[in-house]
């Protein structure tokens, strides 16, 4: 399905006639390693708000009003070692509007790409000024949101070892601070020229027809460095930090590292263990903390495979950290030890294919499953490659990527000082 | 034999019927889709706490917080969780009351009629004890104790508080962890047995489905089951609509790192949801959207002084005795986005943004982002269930945008846009 554009520059387009939408997505891949992460956000905010054509957010929302309503956003993400510049555009489809948006689209998408509001090789002033100083205030206020602090603070933790991975996608108050407007321009060229870019389009289209649009983008053939997606690292000793702010409940959120290559059968099994463990309603950490204890008003994990890392996150009150430490310990070992019936692991297996399916109707996890094929080669193709890889799992097996999961980093946001 | 209704503009089916026991229920099918969802919801919500019990006369006052306790508890049996059986057919399942309406959930892929019969078996066949309730407590507690954190919580529900010093509606649909010590077992009972009759209930399948079918596993499963004759329901709760019960301003202080605003106008006109008052709300949104939307030039101008940022939002919402316009964000001075904001409620329907070719914009653009949003069979379920009592549905929207006119705005502003209906709430970092 994927073709080559240009040498670095692919699109893939998935047609289905299942929505009332199309959607476009324009991705910009780079090392993490290699990139300014501040400035791209900054930059998304920058090419977001103004263009040359568009100087304004407002005229160019208006714009956007005169295509039926078309939604149109830039944001940042990571994909494993990758940092990924998406601009995101979601039309109502060319047959439900009779008319060409499609079309209309991609020309608003290269006005916006190609065409920022710059005045002697810099960007205008004003935007830059202003965006930064609300990236500044945003990225500073994030700490509002005590789950995020939390979040954002066990990776810290974790990755403290390798400081592109510790650093959020969308950058620090202090990264930022040192943008400078030559900086933003270096980082908007290195995007344009240098980043490898991934075109995806899905919805009632016609492949020939999206190909020739993309075209029009005009993007020049540039070399894709050689940097492998996945992050893997090596073990290492456990950490611990203890933050205290002012707050009614405690997070306390843990870190594992995990092993295993992705789209192996090693990955199915870890997939299905962390489902079992704290993935799902009816895993250990919800049955068992949440429900059965009381200990917790959340309890759940969530496998970042691209990172290799498996995390759990609680909410609890701040006496119970130790408690709630040794029950989460408990959950793990009971995985590793095949403390559960092979109903529970059908259940498990049945819930994950229910919700792969689900999946499967939402245009945005369509679109995110081609950029994934493109960008890994063992990533499941269709519905059934994935469901069968689940159902494959063994109850030996979970065991055996569960034991793979060990602790190194636990973090606990608290009011008072005792706790772990 | 079941109502059938094809919306062409949408080219959406809407099959409904009402069970002889009074239970309302809504079918779309969907056949592209893996997924089914089905919604149980129950016109009953956290501003229900007063009401005159099946059989009696006088008015009883529950605990605040008890149709949400009540949501929650729903699910634990004698002998298992209804969320385990959900889960055995590999279906999600989930609840949520709001201050208005209860309701229970699943998603599924597979067993469709299986989940059917957990989701109306569960919902329909309370157990409490005190064991169980007294549990609760625990787990609810520390959810109100997560809100308590949340400065975005925080700042709606001190809005709602300036509104709404007098009305239910301004306590948290959690309650308190004093309010909810009170609950009993009995309390829920009595709760569940006025407001869970099928006659107050509607049920909204949409998805992979086929109606027919749909329909007699719902038949099947009622028919199996006695309910009491349906009584209508007296509700303590009175309409809110007076100016002169609110507080006009307060100011807290919170461990926040940026200072909030919230400014409310609340609504002194009822507005039910007739078709009359569904085009209502479409052309209040429409007017909030044409003077704070992006593609406004005064919020352009506002975010360019810096009395706003992206995180400026406004809202209208219409419900059982209430309704009210919500702005505010993050703002760096909250005294003059309270001005700015002021200054616009004054000039009442005289607003410099609401021209014809901008209206007809946004009407254009209005119009497209409703069929897009029906490409979620949840946001399609959740918003046909909570009009089933309706004059108007989700499918009758299009229609709706089309017909409105800029009159229509302009007089949404004159109706709404009222100094002393407007009220501010400030967070300030501590």
């Amino acid at each position: 399905m994927r073709i080559e554009l240009a040498q670095g520059v692919g699109l893939t387009v998935v047609p289905t006639k299942k929505f009332k939408t199309t959607r476009v997505a324009i991705h910009f891949l780079a090392p993490l390693a290699q990139v300014n992460v501040a400035a791209r956000t900054l930059l998304t905010s920058v090419l977001e708000t103004s263009s040359a054509d568009y100087a304004t957010q407002a005229e160019m929302s208006a714009y956007l009003e005169t295509l039926f309503g078309a939604s149109f956003g830039i944001g940042v993400g990571k994909e494993g070692q990758w940092h990924r510049v998406t601009a995101g555009l979601t039309l109502l489809n060319d047959q439900f509007a009779q008319e060409a948006l499609l079309q209309q689209g991609f020309a608003f998408l290269n006005q916006v790409l190609h065409r920022p509001l710059m005045h002697a090789g810099q960007f205008d002033e004003a935007v830059f000024k202003r965006e930064r100083h609300n990236l500044q205030l945003y990225l500073e206020s994030l700490s509002e949101d005590r789950q995020t602090q939390a979040s954002l603070a066990l990776q810290a933790l974790y990755f403290d070892d390798d400081p592109a991975q510790a650093t959020p996608s969308f950058g620090t108050p202090a990264g930022l601070a040192s943008v400078t407007p030559a900086g933003l321009v270096t980082a908007y060229q290195q995007l344009l020229s240098s980043d490898r870019i991934e075109i995806v389009v899905l919805g009632d289209v016609q492949p020939d027809a999206v190909e020739a649009l993309a075209q029009t983008l005009a993007f020049a053939p540039r070399v894709v460095p050689a940097v492998a997606l996945a992050v893997k690292g090596a073990p290492r000793a456990q950490r611990t930090q203890v933050e205290t702010v002012p707050v009614n409940q405690a997070k306390l959120n843990l870190g594992y590292r995990t092993d295993f290559d992705l789209y192996t059968p090693a990955h199915y099994a870890a997939i299905v263990a962390n489902d079992l463990f704290g993935g799902s309603p009816l895993s250990l950490l919800f049955t068992n903390v949440r429900e059965k204890a009381s200990l917790a008003y959340y309890a759940s994990s969530s496998l970042d495979a691209m990172r290799q890392v498996l995390m759990v996150q609680t909410g609890i009150d701040a006496e119970s950290a130790a408690k709630v430490t040794q029950l989460i310990a408990q959950q793990l070992e009971a995985v590793q030890a095949g403390e559960f019936t092979t109903d529970k692991l059908r259940v498990i297996q049945d819930g994950l294919v229910s919700n792969r399916e689900t999946a499967y109707d939402s245009p945005r996890f369509l679109a995110r499953q081609a950029l994934l094929r493109a960008l890994l080669a063992s990533q499941p193709t269709n519905l059934a490659q994935y469901t069968a890889g689940i159902r494959a799992v063994t109850k030996a097996q979970v065991m055996a990527a569960a034991a793979t999961f060990k602790l190194e980093a636990q973090y606990l946001l608290t009011e008072k000082t005792k706790g772990l | 034999m079941m109502d059938k209704h094809r919306y062409e503009d949408v080219g959406e089916t809407l099959w409904t019927q009402t069970l002889d026991n009074g239970l309302r229920v809504l079918i779309v099918n969907k056949p592209d889709y893996h997924e089914t969802y089905a919604l149980l919801a129950t016109d009953y919500g956290a501003i229900d706490t007063r009401y005159v019990p099946v059989g009696g006369r006088e008015f009883v006052q529950d605990p605040a917080g008890i149709a949400h306790f009540l949501e929650h508890k729903l699910f634990e049996k004698a002998d298992h969780d209804a969320f385990d059986l959900f889960g055995a057919t590999g279906a999600n399942a989930n609840a949520f009351t709001s201050t208005t309406r209860t309701a229970y959930l699943f998603s599924a892929s597979t067993q469709v009629a299986k989940n059917l019969d957990i989701l109306l078996d569960f919902v329909q066949d309370p157990y409490f004890t005190d064991k169980t309730v007294n549990k609760e407590k625990g787990i609810i507690g520390q959810e109100i104790q997560m809100y308590q954190d949340d400065p975005g919580w925080r700042s709606y529900l001190g809005l709602l508080g300036n509104l709404y010093p007098q009305h239910p509606a301004s306590v948290d649909v959690t309650g308190t962890q004093a309010s909810i010590e009170q609950i009993t077992p009995a309390m829920l009972y009595r709760a569940h047995k006025r407001f869970y009759h099928p006659s107050n209930m509607t049920l909204t399948v949409v998805g992979n489905c086929d109606p027919q079918t749909v329909l007699d596993v719902v038949t099947r499963n009622q028919s199996r089951k006695q309910f009491e004759l349906a009584t209508p329901i007296v509700r303590g709760v009175q309409a809110d609509l007076d100016a002169t019960a609110m507080r006009q301003h307060q100011t807290i202080q919170l461990p926040v790192v940026r200072p909030k605003v919230q400014v409310g106008i609340k609504g002194l006109v009822d507005v039910d949801d007739s078709a009359a008052g569904v085009a209502f709300q479409i052309a209040v949104r429409m007017l909030l959207e044409a003077l704070f939307g992006d593609s406004s030039p005064l919020y352009q101008a506002w975010y360019d002084a810096g009395l706003v940022d992206d995180s400026f939002d406004y809202s209208y919402d219409a419900q059982r005795t209430f309704n009210y316009v919500a702005l505010g964000g993050d703002a760096n001075h909250p005294e003059e986005l309270i001005a700015a904001i002021r200054a616009v409620i004054a000039r009442g329907a005289q607003q410099p943004e609401l021209t014809q070719a901008r209206f007809e914009r946004l009407q254009h653009a209005a119009l497209g982002k409703y069929y897009m949003s029906l490409n979620s069979l949840s946001g399609i379920a959740n918003a046909l269930s909570a009009q089933s009592f309706a004059g108007a549905n989700l499918f009758d929207y299009g229609h709706l945008l089309q017909r409105l006119t800029l009159a229509d705005v302009r007089a949404a502003a004159r109706q709404l846009f009222r100094l002393e209906a407007m009220t501010s709430f400030v967070i300030l970092p501590a």
